[in-house]
């Protein structure tokens, strides 16, 4: 773990030499952010695992298989959610179909009920299944959702701060994000409320190239006022597995795709 | 350049920081092999006043243990789940199957479950139209899980999924009722007695005949077009509550044949629901058999939003046509007793979700303006550990005239507590 963690810095530090000329243009940049952190390959399939702590050191589990299928390279995306642990969570399925040009549509399955619950637009910056992990950290933010302006360009990371267009929308009144130069990964990123404190931090710790694709390994989500924090880790990762439409519809709620959900043999 | 040194200072106490929190904890590969869980539960409701026709203060006096299993023969899922119980109140042992069902896919596009499961459709919260699936009200009441509302019942579900429009057929080779008021745990309004009663031996209500003919048959034909969700329902069974009197006025359930359709869809920023529903009654299919409900025409409108973050308002309006009414009043020998023309409800659920939904408060309110009665479902929520579980709630039952729905369960009115451990 610690050898990976050097060694992507490593990787990160040696990259940086190499780096064409810095981009100007924030809306670019978050556009490149956007497609690294979101669209790596056409499809991709990922098991992540979460523990939840809050302030006082007590733990929470979930594992979890994410699929995803583009339907266009930084637009509409569909993901599946399908639970495993723990045992009272599990068999619960939630389904994405992420909009560019309107609210996404979302729906969790029940099992205990047989219940297909679908969840409103405005319950997104909510805690996802007892997380700090929001619901829109799943499928990602519009970028046109915000303003964004490049604040600083370093030797390895570009820093930009954003801005909501619509502030009743989200509980911050900006965030600032340092964007990997090489990777185009947002590596940290920080809330402010209207007060200006900082509230809510997301971190990369891992990085690792799967397929091609510098992706995320391991990161965290912390709550700096409660002091609270959620650490994740993917595994199992595998893009352009040929996903097709019909995984993502109400029949994988009630019955997930057992073959699609099969770990990939490496 | 600058921030180099300083991050390379901070480097050690990064790396302890983040170290591995799962201590090189083997990734277990739950989607395939077979999964043993569940939970125990201890649950204790008790009325705020005592019934006289019921023996037990208490509504839920009970210890409960799941067991939930899941494996994979070959292509076929194989589900289980089950309840041992002691139950105080009646004072039993009971075992209960939910689930035991096998599930397979033929041909592609075609998902079939054979067994016993628990069934849902529908748009409504709590308020069912088209949703003909046997439903247990006096667990609802007593103070147990919401998930035991849904009483499972033995069936064949078939789905078959096409661009065009999926289908949904489930056939219950023999009839199952809701779990309704019996006057055990709970007494009841008759209208023979002009009051409450609470029979030795508890109500029972003649079942139809066991052969194929008097089997249910529900259909549902859904499809999702750009976020809007259209379905449209049919069934052929009986009316799930035992509301009609055999010629030897005993109770017994009357056969119903209903059609009805549904819309779900984003609107603003929250969901807004619309279902309505045509109950055939076809012993009485013109209203002038006293012993037999009539005509149903049922309406359900909804809209849910986030008002607030982690605060959620759901309202819904509903009505119950009863056709034919002057018949209905003027072949009734209890017609002030008989249900209005159009009974109206109202709902309203409020969620109130703290720290990551570790404290859930919720209140569900029901209330009829045309019966002048409510239902009020207080909850709070307790997430302890992924292990530990408590809920506090209360079910309050009120109204103005004895005879209406939530109004003869007043006395039923109780507050329960249940702890539960997942294993």
């Amino acid at each position: 773990m610690r050898r990976k963690l050097l060694l992507t810095l490593i990787t990160t530090l040696t990259a940086t030499g190499a780096l064409a000329d810095p981009l100007t243009d924030a809306d670019e940049i978050v556009a490149r952010a956007n497609l690294a952190a979101y669209y790596g390959g056409s499809d991709g399939r990922s098991e992540v695992r979460m523990i939840i702590s809050d302030a006082q050191g007590r733990q929470q589990r979930r594992q979890f298989t994410v699929l995803r299928r583009d339907i266009e390279d930084a637009g509409d995306q569909q993901f599946l959610v399908v639970f495993s642990q723990p045992s009272d969570v599990r068999n619960t399925v939630f389904l994405v179909d992420k909009h560019i040009d309107r609210d996404d549509d979302r729906w969790l399955y029940l099992p205990g009920l047989d219940l297909v619950k679908r969840i409103s637009a405005g319950d997104k910056r909510t805690s996802f299944v007892g997380a700090h992990y929001f619901y829109e950290d799943v499928s990602g933010r519009r970028p046109s959702e915000d303003h964004h302006a490049l604040v600083e360009t370093t030797d390895g990371t570009y820093v930009l701060k954003h801005t909501p267009i619509d502030p009743q929308t989200v509980e911050f009144a900006s965030y600032v994000t340092w964007i990997d130069r090489n990777t185009f990964l947002p590596m940290k990123i920080e809330y402010a409320n209207a007060a200006g404190k900082l509230y809510r931090r997301v971190e990369v710790f891992e990085v690792e190239e799967i397929d091609g694709h510098p992706t995320v390994t391991t990161s965290r989500v912390s709550d700096l006022l409660s002091g609270g924090q959620t650490d994740m880790q993917f595994r199992y990762i595998k893009y352009d597995v040929g996903l097709p439409k019909t995984v993502f519809t109400e029949r994988s709620l009630r019955n997930p795709p057992a073959d699609r959900l099969r770990r990939p043999e490496k | 350049m600058r921030t180099w040194p300083l991050l390379l200072l901070l480097l050690p106490s990064v790396l302890l920081a983040q170290d591995d929190p799962w201590e090189d904890e083997v990734w277990g590969d739950e989607t395939q092999r077979t999964t043993w869980s569940g939970f125990v539960e201890a649950g204790l409701g008790a009325r705020f006043d005592t019934d006289p026709l019921t023996g037990s203060r208490n509504t839920l006096e009970e210890l409960r243990l799941r067991i939930e299993s899941q494996w994979h023969p070959g292509d076929v899922t194989v589900g289980f789940k089950a309840d041992g119980t002691y139950d105080g109140v009646e004072n039993s042992f009971g075992g209960h199957i939910r689930d035991l069902t096998a599930a397979f896919t033929v041909g592609g596009n075609t998902d079939i479950r054979i067994g016993r499961q628990v069934q849902t459709w529908g748009t409504g919260d709590l308020v069912f139209l088209n949703d003909l699936f046997p439903k247990d009200f006096v667990s609802f009441f007593a103070g147990r899980d919401d998930e035991y509302l849904k009483a499972p019942g033995d069936a064949i579900r078939v789905t078959r999924f096409s661009s065009a429009v999926n289908i949904d057929v489930v056939w219950a080779p023999v009839f199952e009722p809701d779990v309704f008021l019996t006057g055990e745990r709970f007494s009841f309004f008759s209208p023979l007695a002009g009051g409450n009663v609470a029979p030795r031996p508890p109500l029972s209500a003649i079942k139809p005949g066991k052969s194929l003919s008097n089997g249910e048959f529900a259909l549902r034909l859904f499809r999702t077009v750009e976020g809007r969700e259209y379905a449209l329902y049919a069934y052929r069974g009986f009316f799930k509550q035992p509301n009609a009197l055999t010629p030897s006025l005993e109770s017994t359930f009357a056969p119903l044949t209903s059609v009805g359709a549904s819309l779900r869809q984003p609107l603003g920023r929250g969901l807004f629901n619309i279902e309505t529903s045509y109950y055939l009654s076809r012993d009485d299919s013109n209203g002038s058999n006293t012993l037999v409900p009539n005509d149903q025409a049922r309406l359900l409108t909804g809209y849910e939003w986030e008002a607030k973050p982690n605060f959620t308002v759901g309202l819904q309006y509903y009505l119950e046509w009863t056709l034919y009414h002057d018949e209905l009043l003027g072949n009734s020998p209890f017609p002030q007793y008989e249900p209005d023309e159009f009974r109206h409800l109202l709902t309203n659920r409020l969620t109130y979700r703290v720290g990551r939904d570790q404290h859930t408060f919720s209140l569900f309110t029901f209330f009829s303006p045309s019966d002048r009665d409510f239902y009020v479902r207080p909850s709070y929520t307790y997430r302890h550990s992924d292990q530990w579980s408590l809920i506090v709630g209360g079910n309050l039952f009120g109204g103005d005239e004895r005879h209406t729905f939530f109004k003869q369960l007043r006395d039923a009115s109780n507050a329960y507590t249940r702890v539960r451990y997942n294993y």
